[in-house]
C-alpha cells in the first residue's frame, strides 16, 4: 500500500491566520477519499495546501516522498490536478481550447501541442461525454456541462492525483450522481487517486471509501463511512440532531436530517 | 471774536488758491505738456498682462492698485500688489483692494468678469483680435481712466511707427515678400493663423504668414504642408534656451526648408512682443521687420 | 467569419499593407504617385513614411499591452494606461517645459515621469511580494488622479507654458523629429511585444483565473511581475514619444478577440497587425481631412473606432 501524498504535523492558513492545527494523514495511492466537515473547519484550505496553492506555515507536505514545495511547479502540476469549486470563465475560449489547457504543464512554451495531445484532449471528452460541445464557447454552457469540461480539462494533465473542491454543490441531483459516477468510474478503471471535498454527507458515504472528517482546523475522525457518519460524530460537530441509518442498495450509512420545527414554534409562542 | 475768524478764514482760502494753482502750472511746465482736463484719481485693476502694460502706457503707473502675478512689464508693475493668477483671479483680494474700475481681457477671463460685476464693479473686458481694434480699446481705457489725452498719443506714437515700417515695405512687391512660419510651438506642430496679432505684424512687416488660409488664430498645422511651402523664414514664438538653429536643424524632414537651409530661423524676439496686444506690439512689429529684411 | 485562424491573420496582414500604401500616397499635400518618388518630394515621401513607421509601431505596442494587462487582471476596461504611465509622462512633460528644459529632451522627461509614476503604482499595489489584481487596478486610478491634479494645478499657476506640455500629452501625435527616437522605440516595442508573445500560453491560462493558472504550472507571480514591466516599459515609451492615444489599447483587443478569439497565440499577431492598421488609417485621415490643420489624432481614433465596434459587438451579439 503506497503512500501517493503524506501530510505531517501541517499547520496552515492565510496571513497569520492558522486555519488548519497539527493535520497528519497519508493518501493511498487509487483510494477515493473523501474530505467533509462544517464550514470553516478548513476543507479548501487543506486541498490548497495539499496542491501548492498555498504554503504551510508549519508541518509539511509530501508527494512521492518529496516536500511538494520542493518540487518544480510545472512538474507537480503533471501528476497533481485540481478542480476548483468555482468553474466561470470570463473570455469566450471554446471548449477545445480549454481542455488543451490541460496539456500545458507537459508543454514547454515554444512548443505546440502535438497528435500526442489532441488524442488525450479528445479522450478526456470522452470520458467526461462532452465530445459533443467541443467547438462551443465555455460561456455559452450551463453550470453542469462546464463543471464536466473543466474535470476534462484536469483529466487531460493525466494526473495521478485529483482534487476536486465541492464539485457538486451548484448542480441538480442527477448531475451530481452523474459527475460522482464518472469519478468513481475513472477512479476503478485509471486506478486514478482522487479526493475530492463534498458538503453532501450522503453522496460521501455513497462514493467516498474513506472519509476525513474536519472540525475547527483538526482532523475529528478519519475511516470508513460508517466509522465516521455516527449520529455522535455529526452531531458533535454539525450540531445538529440526526439519524443515521442505511441505504437498502448499497448499504453504506444514510444521514437523515431531523428539523426543529416543534422546538422553533414553541420557543416564539 | 467771531469777526475775526471769518477774515482770517478768508486770507487762508486765497492763500490756498494761490498755491494750488502756482502748483498745478508749475507741475505743468515741468512735464512740458498739457495733461487731461479733468483729474480724478482712481483705484485700477488690472486682470491681464496686455491691459497692465496698456494701463502703464497711459501714466496711470500711481492709480494702479493690483495686477496679477503674470503681470512682468514695465519694471514698476512688479512692486504692485498681486491679485492671482490671469485665469483665476482672487475676488476676494480684488473686493478688498475696492477698486473702482477693473479692465479684463477675453473668454477665459469670462467667469471671473461675470462674477465681479454680479458684485456690482465696473468691469472693462478688452479683447482685441486686430491692431485697428486695440486702438479702439487703448482709446475706451483712456476714457474711463481720464486720460483721454494720453491715449490719444500713445495711438499716435504706434501709428508713427507702424507707418514708418509700412512706407519701407511699400517699396517691396508682393511676390518678392518673404514667406514667414510662426512656429508656436513644436509637439504638436502649431502656428498662428488669420485671427492672430503676429499675422498682421508680419503682414505689416512685409512678409507673408504660410498659415494665413488659417482663420483662427492658433490652430495645429501639418508638417508636410510646412514642407511644401517652404517659407524663407521661421519665427519661434516660445523661450528656449538652445540656439533656434540648433533646435530645428536636427529636425528629420526639416533640412530641406529655405528657412533651415539659409540659417533663418529665429528665436531671439521676446514673444511678449508679439503675442500680448499692447503697445509693446510696434516694437515686436520693429523686430520682425529687422529679421525679415537684414540688409 | 469561418475562416482559420491563419487565413484571418494573412488577411489582416493584407488589409495592414493596403492601409500602409494609402497613408503613403494620401496626406496634407497632394502629390500625384508618379511624382511622390521623384528628387524634389522625398522629404515629404519620408515624412509620411516616418509616421507610418510610428503608427505601426504605436498600434502594436499600445495593442498588445491592452490584451496583456486585460488577460492579466482579467478585466475587460483594462487598457495601457491604466498603471499609471500617461498621467506620469504628462506631469513629466508639464514641468519639464515650466523648469523651460528644452523641447528636444522632452521625451526623456516624459518617459522619467511616466516610470517614477509606474513604479509608484507598484509600489501602492504590493503586499508581501505579491501583486493583488484589485489593488493593482486601484492603486493606478488612484495615482493618475492624483497626477492629473497636479498637472492642472501646475498649469493654473504657470499658463501659457504648462499648457504647451499638457496639449502635447492630452493630444497624442505620430509626427517626430529625430529618427533616432524611431529607433529607440522601435527597439522597446518590437522585443517587448517578442517577449508577450512567448508569454502567450502563460496568458492563456492566467485568463482562465490565477488559480487555475497554477494549478497548470504557471508561476503566476512572475508572469504578472515581468508582463507588468514589459507592458510599463513599452506604454512609457511610447506615451513619451506621441503622448496619450486613447481607444486603441482598450477597444482593439476586444475587437480582435471577437475576430480570432481569446487565444493569444493567434490574438496577439492579429492585435499587432489589427492596432497598426487601424492607427496608420487614422493617422491619414488626420492629415487628410482639413490641411493644412492637422486633427489631433484621439480625436480621430475615437470617432473611426467606436462605430466599427458597435458593428462588430452588434454582429457577435447576432450570431449568440
Amino acid at each position: 500500500m503506497d503512500a501517493l501524498l503524506k501530510v505531517e504535523k501541517l499547520f496552515g492558513g492565510y496571513g497569520r491566520e492558522t486555519v488548519l492545527k497539527d493535520i497528519s494523514f497519508e493518501i493511498i495511492r487509487g483510494e477515493f477519499l473523501g474530505i467533509i466537515g462544517p464550514n470553516g473547519s478548513g476543507k479548501s484550505t487543506l486541498l490548497r495546501l495539499m496542491s501548492r496553492v498555498l504554503y504551510p506555515q508549519k508541518g509539511m507536505v509530501l508527494f512521492e516522498g518529496k516536500d511538494i514545495t520542493k518540487i518544480g511547479l510545472k512538474k507537480l502540476c503533471q501528476k497533481i490536478a485540481f478542480v476548483p469549486q468555482d468553474t466561470l470563465i470570463s473570455f469566450s475560449f471554446t471548449v477545445w481550447e480549454i481542455v488543451l489547457m490541460g496539456r500545458i504543464p507537459h508543454l514547454k512554451r515554444f512548443q505546440f501541442e502535438t497528435k500526442k495531445d489532441f488524442l488525450i484532449a479528445q479522450n478526456s471528452l470522452r470520458l467526461t461525454d462532452t465530445v459533443g460541445l467541443r467547438e462551443k464557447s465555455i460561456d455559452q454552457l450551463s453550470a453542469g456541462e462546464r463543471q464536466r469540461v473543466v474535470i476534462s480539462k484536469a483529466l487531460a494533465q493525466e494526473p495521478n492525483l485529483l482534487f476536486l473542491d465541492e464539485p457538486t454543490s451548484h448542480l441538480d441531483i442527477g448531475h451530481q450522481i452523474r459527475i460522482l459516477d464518472l469519478l468513481k468510474g475513472i477512479n476503478r478503471e485509471k486506478g486514478l487517486t482522487v479526493v475530492v471535498v463534498l458538503h453532501d454527507l450522503n453522496l460521501a458515504s455513497e462514493y467516498c471509501e474513506r472519509l476525513i472528517l474536519l472540525n475547527n482546523g483538526r482532523i475529528f475522525r478519519d475511516g470508513k463511512p460508517d466509522e465516521v457518519l455516527t449520529y455522535r460524530n455529526i452531531e458533535e460537530v454539525y450540531k445538529t440532531t440526526v439519524l443515521v441509518n442505511t441505504n437498502p442498495k448499497s448499504l453504506k450509512p444514510h444521514v437523515m436530517l431531523i428539523s426543529n420545527i416543534e422546538q422553533c414554534v414553541q420557543n416564539y409562542s | 471774536m467771531p469777526g475775526a475768524l471769518p477774515f482770517r478764514r478768508e486770507r487762508k482760502m486765497k492763500k490756498l488758491v494761490l498755491v494750488a494753482t502756482l502748483a498745478s502750472v508749475l507741475t505743468c511746465f515741468s512735464q512740458g505738456e498739457l495733461l487731461s482736463t479733468q483729474f480724478k484719481r482712481q483705484r485700477i485693476i488690472s486682470l491681464a498682462p496686455s491691459t497692465t502694460e496698456i494701463l502703464f502706457g497711459l501714466s496711470l503707473d500711481d492709480e494702479i492698485v493690483g495686477i496679477t502675478i503674470f503681470c512682468n512689464y514695465p519694471p514698476e508693475a512688479l512692486k504692485k500688489e498681486k491679485i492671482g493668477t490671469f485665469s483665476q483671479p482672487n475676488i476676494e483680494k480684488i473686493l478688498s483692494l475696492k477698486p473702482d474700475v477693473i479692465f479684463a481681457t477675453g473668454l477665459e477671463q469670462a467667469p471671473a468678469v461675470e462674477r465681479l460685476r454680479q458684485l456690482k464693479l465696473e468691469v472693462y473686458v478688452s479683447d482685441p483680435s486686430n491692431i485697428e481694434e486695440l486702438f479702439n480699446s487703448i482709446k475706451e481705457i483712456g476714457k474711463l481712466t481720464y486720460r483721454e489725452i494720453e491715449a490719444e498719443r500713445l495711438i499716435a506714437l504706434m501709428k508713427t511707427e507702424i507707418e514708418k515700417i509700412r512706407a519701407q515695405v511699400k517699396l517691396t512687391p508682393p511676390n518678392k515678400r518673404p514667406k514667414v512660419f510662426i512656429e508656436i510651438w513644436h509637439d504638436p506642430l502649431m502656428t498662428a493663423g488669420r485671427g492672430s496679432f503676429i499675422n498682421e505684424l508680419i503682414t505689416l512687416a512685409g512678409g507673408i504668414n504660410i498659415a494665413q488660409d488659417i482663420s483662427t488664430a492658433y490652430s495645429y498645422f501639418n508638417l508636410e504642408q510646412l514642407i511644401d511651402r517652404n517659407p524663407d523664414l521661421i519665427l519661434l514664438a516660445y523661450r528656449d534656451n538652445k540656439e533656434a538653429q540648433d533646435i530645428v536643424k536636427n529636425r528629420f524632414g526639416w533640412e530641406g526648408i529655405k528657412a533651415v537651409k539659409n540659417d533663418r530661423v529665429y528665436n531671439d524676439i521676446n514673444p511678449d512682443l508679439f503675442l500680448r496686444p499692447g503697445p509693446r506690439l510696434v516694437e515686436g512689429l520693429k523686430e520682425i521687420h529687422k529679421r525679415l529684411h537684414p540688409e | 467569419m469561418n475562416l482559420s485562424p491563419g487565413r484571418k491573420i494573412l488577411f489582416l496582414g493584407i488589409v495592414l499593407i493596403i492601409v500602409i500604401l494609402i497613408g503613403i500616397g494620401q496626406g496634407s499635400v497632394y502629390i500625384p504617385i508618379f511624382k511622390l518618388f521623384s528628387q524634389e518630394n522625398h522629404q515629404i515621401l519620408y515624412v509620411r513614411v516616418t509616421r507610418i513607421m510610428l503608427g505601426i509601431l504605436a498600434g502594436t505596442g499600445l495593442g498588445v499591452c491592452g490584451v496583456t494587462l486585460q488577460a492579466i487582471l482579467r478585466n475587460p476596461l483594462a487598457d495601457p494606461y491604466l498603471l499609471g504611465t500617461s498621467s506620469g509622462a504628462g506631469l513629466g512633460a508639464v514641468v519639464g517645459i515650466i523648469l523651460g528644459i528644452s523641447g528636444a529632451y522632452l521625451p526623456l522627461v516624459a518617459f522619467i515621469g511616466a516610470l517614477l509614476s509606474t513604479i509608484l503604482v507598484y509600489n501602492l499595489a504590493r503586499q508581501d511580494g505579491k501583486i493583488p489584481i484589485q489593488s493593482l487596478i486601484l492603486s493606478g486610478v488612484i495615482v493618475a488622479i492624483a497626477f492629473s491634479g497636479l498637472i492642472i494645478f501646475l498649469v493654473s499657476v504657470f499658463s501659457n507654458e504648462a499648457l504647451h506640455g499638457v496639449m502635447w500629452w492630452l493630444l497624442g501625435n505620430l509626427q517626430i523629429y529625430r529618427l533616432r527616437v524611431l529607433l529607440v522605440v522601435g527597439i522597446v516595442v518590437i522585443l517587448g511585444t517578442i517577449c508577450i508573445f512567448i508569454l502567450s500560453q502563460d496568458l492563456n491560462a492566467m485568463s482562465i483565473g490565477e488559480e487555475n493558472a497554477l494549478h497548470l504550472g504557471i508561476e503566476v507571480e512572475s508572469v504578472k511581475r515581468v508582463s507588468l514591466f514589459i507592458t510599463s516599459l513599452i506604454t512609457g515609451a511610447l506615451v513619451s514619444v506621441t503622448g496619450m492615444i486613447g481607444f486603441v489599447g482598450l477597444i482593439i483587443p476586444h475587437m480582435m478577440r471577437l475576430i480570432v478569439g481569446p487565444n493569444h497565440k493567434i490574438l496577439i499577431p492579429a492585435t499587432c497587425l489589427g492596432a497598426s492598421a487601424f492607427l496608420v488609417l487614422c493617422d491619414t485621415l488626420s492629415r487628410s481631412i482639413f490641411p493644412p490643420i492637422d486633427i489631433p489624432i484621439g480625436v480621430i481614433t475615437s470617432l473611426v473606432g467606436a462605430p466599427i465596434f458597435i458593428i462588430l459587438l452588434k454582429r457577435s451579439q447576432e450570431i449568440k
